[in-house]
């Protein structure tokens, strides 16, 4: 009988994971370790071994689908081989016991790539390296194939990213695909042209400066209105920001409380630990550390901030596990650190740095991506003043830090500028309240605004 | 219930209702009067009717050069006009079986828009429709110069194209096209004809170069340009040259005074206030897909004020059709910058693109290339060595782009539309360079003027 391949179990939280692209066809000869297929959970992105030798007899799931773990998504055996009973049908609920190769528990290929990022990351300066045959391909059709997203190893460009820009764009004329390649620009993915290829118009209109002309009318020029656009279908991990951020703010009472504290001690001791003998390897503790630790110490004292709302039930945690909001690639991602409140101030920061660089290469593990019971979102690098965070559901709470900014402060008849660091904490107002929220908030600007001291603790 | 109620049974509204019947649409289209509108019963096809019989007369009469001598060569009016008739009547019943063909419901009244899906008709019928479209067109202008109005001399081109004897004489107030076309028509005939104009050129679209070129070849014709009508005092018409004060008021006589400055849009009359659709100082306003600001409702051809040109119109159709009927991704947009023009004088004159004033106003480095129609073995076979013709092509010195390409000379409303396809597909010279033309064709200066550029 066939050999059924099942969607691999990544970490014991995911319960399903989209597939995002077939690397084989039905018909196709696979090894025991052939990609098979690139697969996405709301976090990550894994390659799916084949675990058999032998032909693909089917496919059992489109390309975009999201598919249950454990559940058959294709099957491998010799050619005309009987496919299993029940496998005919798409997404069978009653799945055929689990295949031998792909162990429950035990995570699939750790060979996790940004394979799958399907929406092309705009190349800030365009000069991501290019494979020759993805140079020879985009130079064919007119592409400049720097411009484009890399998905190769280290970024770098190749075939299918060639192949992936030109399906995505409409045909041009000649003179539009030059026009492109003068300004440096993409060519629209679509055009106003004969039977929608992209004009020169497009081109130029794709990349036009806000003009401070006057508006012009329906009838004046021949400006298109409301001109070229491109459309991105929100989806994988896009598609779960958006549900999550629909749900959070649909869900619960979010309120936002805005406060600042003292930042002299926080630059003080930013600035010793910078200067610190390397040896301590102390130099890269940043302030949002210091701030995620005094976070870490402060929440022990208020445990109804430290909670879930599930249902009609509030979960106080006795441990703090905190999720670190992360700007990634592929949109906001949330790595926790778990007990937060055990570690030391390096610790946290080390942590920190490694989470972050997992999130962001794509090679973070479902489990470093879940169990957080409170959460920081840190854009003061960004200049902002003040902010209303999203909550993190089920989570009560989440704070956000904003930017050092100086703030008068009076000392005796005169004024004084200190730094000060902004701090905006969203809760859910259904199950906390602005009083007990505002004295977490008052002891967590004093913990900042003494930060040496708590250190001590 | 309709899908699509369509206003107006002209070469806008005909073609979208043609568009529409092949697309399964259950269509009705409102006509008050003939199939065809005013392109096919009053405009395009029947001047082309009368000017294709002005010419033959004037080939039997110059046939001399090429070994041809006819004698006692006369024109009659009445078979011209019973031919021209004949040509309306048999392309109505080519438009008329072409909506039944496409199961289009037609009927023959006025209609007003009671609301957005609700269309009033003249014989008391309401009728329901999904999606309307306006395509009324637009009418002859009358301006009020003292002494037009109730004045037996004076017509305009829907009169004109009826009459029952031929004039002696004919003074045409404007000189834009249909002014000049009914010029070229009569003076061919060997009417006196006086066009009076205010600017100082005919036909403001032409080339620059082109223009005075054209009145050169029009000689049968007395231009009075940067005159201004002051009055009318039965067939004379009174006017003051703007520029030269000194040159004072003079007057011209015709036994008809044909008023050509422009045509007026109808907008009215049609429920447009009433349901809100925005009607800007030039037309319906409408977008890229031809709808106006009531969804749902549509408006095409002339009474957009866009382009007032019947193959715009027929286009407009289209789109309005494919806005209606294709998913958001995949429907046409209107585009203006390849629209050809014809002028159906003797000779033709046509273009398309920018003209090298316009791409130099737009800031391009303007390369152009003129050649003569005479190059062409074709042109000096049938027309001689000194009839006037040229090709110009308007390039983009940086891009390479064709802006471009304006023409005159016998026979060039026919040879356009490659430059259209050109201009539309927004070929480079090195790439219009490569189709092959057919030899010997009149056609082939284009290709000769392209490859002229350096």
């Amino acid at each position: 009988m066939a050999d059924t391949i099942v969607m691999p179990r990544q970490g014991n939280s995911v319960e399903s994971c989209v597939l995002v692209k077939w690397r084989v066809k039905e018909g196709d000869e696979v090894q025991n370790k052939t990609i098979i297929a690139d697969v996405e959970t709301d976090k990550a992105s894994f390659e799916v071994e084949a675990g058999f030798t032998g032909t693909v007899l089917k496919l059992v799931h489109a390309e975009g689908d999201d598919v249950p773990v454990m559940q058959p998504i294709a099957y491998v055996g010799k050619a005309g081989e009987a496919l299993p009973a029940g496998a005919a049908a798409m997404a069978t609920p009653a799945a055929p016991a689990p295949s031998t190769a792909a162990p429950a528990d035990v995570p699939a290929a750790p060979a996790i790539t940004m394979a799958a990022m399907a929406a092309p990351v705009s190349a800030a300066a365009g000069s991501s390296p290019a494979s020759p045959r993805a140079r020879i391909l985009a130079a064919s059709q007119g592409l400049d194939a720097t411009g484009l997203a890399g998905t190769g190893p280290e970024g770098r460009v190749i075939e299918r990213d060639v192949k992936a820009a030109l399906g995505a764009s409409a045909p041009a004329t000649a003179a539009a695909i030059e026009e492109a390649l003068r300004l440096g620009v993409k060519l629209p993915a679509q055009g106003s042209g004969l039977g929608g290829r992209v004009t020169v118009a497009d081109v130029s209109t794709s990349t036009a400066a806000p003009s401070s002309a006057p508006v012009a009318g329906a009838t004046g020029t021949s400006r298109a209105f409301p001109g070229p656009k491109t459309e991105t279908k929100i989806k994988s991990i896009r598609k779960v920001i958006a549900d999550r951020m629909a749900e959070s703010l649909s869900t619960t009472a979010q309120f936002t409380l805005n406060a600042s504290a003292l930042a002299v001690r926080l630059q003080e001791l930013r600035a010793r630990f910078k200067a610190s003998d390397a040896a301590l390897g102390l130099n890269g503790i940043t302030i949002g550390d210091i701030i995620v630790y005094a976070v870490s110490r402060t929440l022990g004292r208020y445990p109804y901030m430290n909670a879930h709302k599930v249902a009609d039930s509030v979960f106080e945690f006795e441990y703090v596990h905190l999720g670190i909001a992360c700007d990634t690639p592929r949109g906001l991602m949330v790595p926790v650190i778990r007990n937060a409140d055990t570690l030391t101030l390096k610790q946290i920061s080390d942590e920190t740095k490694r989470l972050a660089e997992a999130c962001r290469s794509g090679t973070a593990k479902p489990d470093d991506l879940s169990g957080s019971t409170f959460s920081i979102s840190n854009v003061g690098a960004f200049g902002v003043e003040s902010f209303t965070p999203v909550l993190n559901v089920p989570e009560v709470a989440i704070l956000g830090v904003c930017g050092i900014a100086p703030k008068p402060v009076q000392k005796g008849n005169d004024v004084v500028f200190l730094p000060s660091v902004g701090l905006s904490l969203t809760i859910n107002h259904m199950v906390v309240d602005g009083a007990p929220a505002a004295k977490f908030l008052k002891g967590l600007c004093d913990a900042i605004g003494e930060c040496d001291i708590l250190l001590a603790k | 219930m309709y899908d699509i109620i369509i206003i107006g049974g002209g070469p806008g509204g005909y073609i979208a209702a043609e568009r529409a019947g092949a697309r399964g649409q259950k269509v009705l289209l409102i006509e008050k009067e003939h199939l065809g509108g005013v392109c096919l019963n009053w405009g395009c096809v029947p001047t082309k009717t009368l000017l294709n019989s002005a010419k033959t007369y004037a080939h039997a009469l110059h046939g001399g050069m090429f070994g041809v001598h006819a004698e006692k060569v006369t024109f009659s009016l009445t078979e011209a006009m019973a031919w021209k008739n004949e040509v309306i009547t048999k392309l109505r019943g080519g438009i008329a079986f072409l909506m039944k063909k496409f199961k289009v419901e037609v009927v023959s009244a006025t209609a007003e828009i009671v609301d957005k899906n609700t269309v009033k008709t003249s014989d008391g019928k309401t009728w329901q429709g999904k999606n309307i479209i306006i395509a009324t067109g637009s009418t002859p202008a009358m301006p009020p110069i003292p002494g037009a109005k109730d004045n037996p001399h004076v017509v305009t081109s829907t009169g004109l194209l009826d009459i029952k004897t031929m004039p002696t004489s004919l003074v045409v107030i404007g000189g834009g096209v249909i002014g000049v076309e009914f010029a070229s028509l009569f003076a061919t005939l060997g009417v006196k004809v006086t066009v009076v104009e205010m600017m100082e050129e005919i036909i403001p679209f032409m080339d620059k170069e082109h223009a005075p070129q054209m009145r050169k070849a029009l000689s049968n014709i007395d231009f009075q340009l940067g005159c201004k009508v002051e009055k009318l005092d039965g067939g004379t018409v009174h006017y003051t040259r703007a520029s030269a004060s000194a040159d004072g008021a003079k007057s011209v006589k015709g036994d008809l005074v044909l008023m050509a400055v422009g045509r007026s849009l109808n907008t009215k009359n049609l429920g447009l206030e009433k349901l809100g659709v925005d009607v800007g100082p030039r037309g319906i306003v409408v977008d890229e897909f031809q709808r106006t600001n009531i969804p749902g409702v549509f408006a095409i051809g002339d009474v957009t004020g866009k382009s007032l040109l019947a193959h715009s119109a027929s286009r407009m159709g289209e789109v309005a059709v494919s806005a209606i009927v294709d998913p958001p991704e995949s429907r046409q947009r209107m585009r203006y910058t390849a629209i050809p023009w014809v002028v159906y004088t003797n000779p033709e004159a046509a273009g398309v693109g920018m003209t090298e004033d316009e791409a130099k106003k737009a800031g391009k480095n303007v390369v152009c290339s003129t050649v003569p129609l005479r190059n062409s073995g074709r042109f000096l076979a049938e027309n001689g060595a000194s009839a006037p013709g040229a090709v110009k092509v308007v390039t983009d010195g940086d891009t390479h782009r064709i802006l471009g390409v304006q023409m005159y000379g016998a026979g060039v409303g026919e040879m356009i539309w490659g430059a259209a396809a050109m201009i539309e597909t927004e070929l480079r010279v090195n790439e219009a360079r490569e189709i092959v033309f057919p030899h010997p064709t009149v056609g082939e200066t284009i290709r000769d003027a392209l490859w002229e550029m350096h």
